[in-house]
């Protein structure tokens, strides 16, 4: 099952993804999109960020700086 | 209360200066000796806030090819070139506090220095060195949605104002 997401990119980012598969490196857009994304949200967990706010709010609150 | 000068050297990403910029406290930057921003970092804001580099005195610093260990953390979290230059400058000056807002930054940042910070923490921070009071420190957090590009979830920032609003209570 896929879903339909429209987005403007920045140019430059969509020519280098377009030079990527007219080079023969991706097979289209939506794949590159998809990879892309999928290794974003591999990277930027959401539990992690929730650890990392929570972290920072604790130094911010009793740090010894 | 007037801060003293923590004397804490800082490395800066892009992120906590824009942010810091949107809520109008930048200044609270002044509490550290040194403020260095990477090059890339630099064009950066550059291009998304550039008031966010006037009226700090913030050091650009041109940043030389990244050490080994960088540029594999810079792979394996695919970190951007800002991101990458200020690892690069961390594992220069490990002792230095590293603040970045971007999750696989300061999980990479971590491999170097356990001292990565974000935005959320600077402005908490405020209240424990006396450059805001509670108030002004709530009022900041409560802003955060509205007058800044920092996404956090609605109800984990409540629960920040809340551990906030209970300090010296």
């Amino acid at each position: 099952m896929t879903m339909s997401v429209q987005a403007e990119l920045p140019d430059q980012l969509a020519r280098q993804g377009q030079e990527l598969i007219k080079n023969g490196w991706a097979p289209d857009m939506n794949t590159l999109l998809t990879e892309a994304l999928r290794r974003y949200l591999e990277s930027h967990p959401e539990a992690l960020a929730e650890a990392f706010v929570r972290e920072d709010v604790q130094w911010g609150l009793h740090g010894g700086d | 209360m007037e801060a003293t000068d923590s004397r804490e050297m800082v490395i800066a990403d892009a992120g906590p200066l824009i942010h810091l910029d949107e809520l109008g406290c930048l200044d609270l930057l002044r509490d550290f000796s040194r403020v260095l921003v990477p090059d890339a970092v630099w064009r950066e804001v550059e291009r998304h806030r550039p008031t966010a580099l006037i009226g700090l005195a913030l050091e650009r610093v041109q940043v030389e090819a990244a050490d080994p260990r960088v540029a594999t953390l810079s792979l394996t979290f695919t970190l951007h070139r800002g991101e990458r230059e200020a690892l690069t400058l961390l594992s220069c000056y490990p002792d230095a506090l590293f603040l970045t807002d971007d999750t696989a930054a300061k999980l990479a940042a971590q491999a170097i220095s356990t001292r990565v910070h974000g935005t959320l923490g600077l402005v908490v921070r405020a209240l424990r060195r006396g450059q805001r009071s509670r108030d002004e420190v709530i009022g900041l957090l409560r802003a955060i949605p509205e007058r800044t590009t920092l996404h956090i979830r609605p109800t984990l920032l409540r629960e920040v104002i809340s551990q906030v609003e209970a300090v010296g209570r």
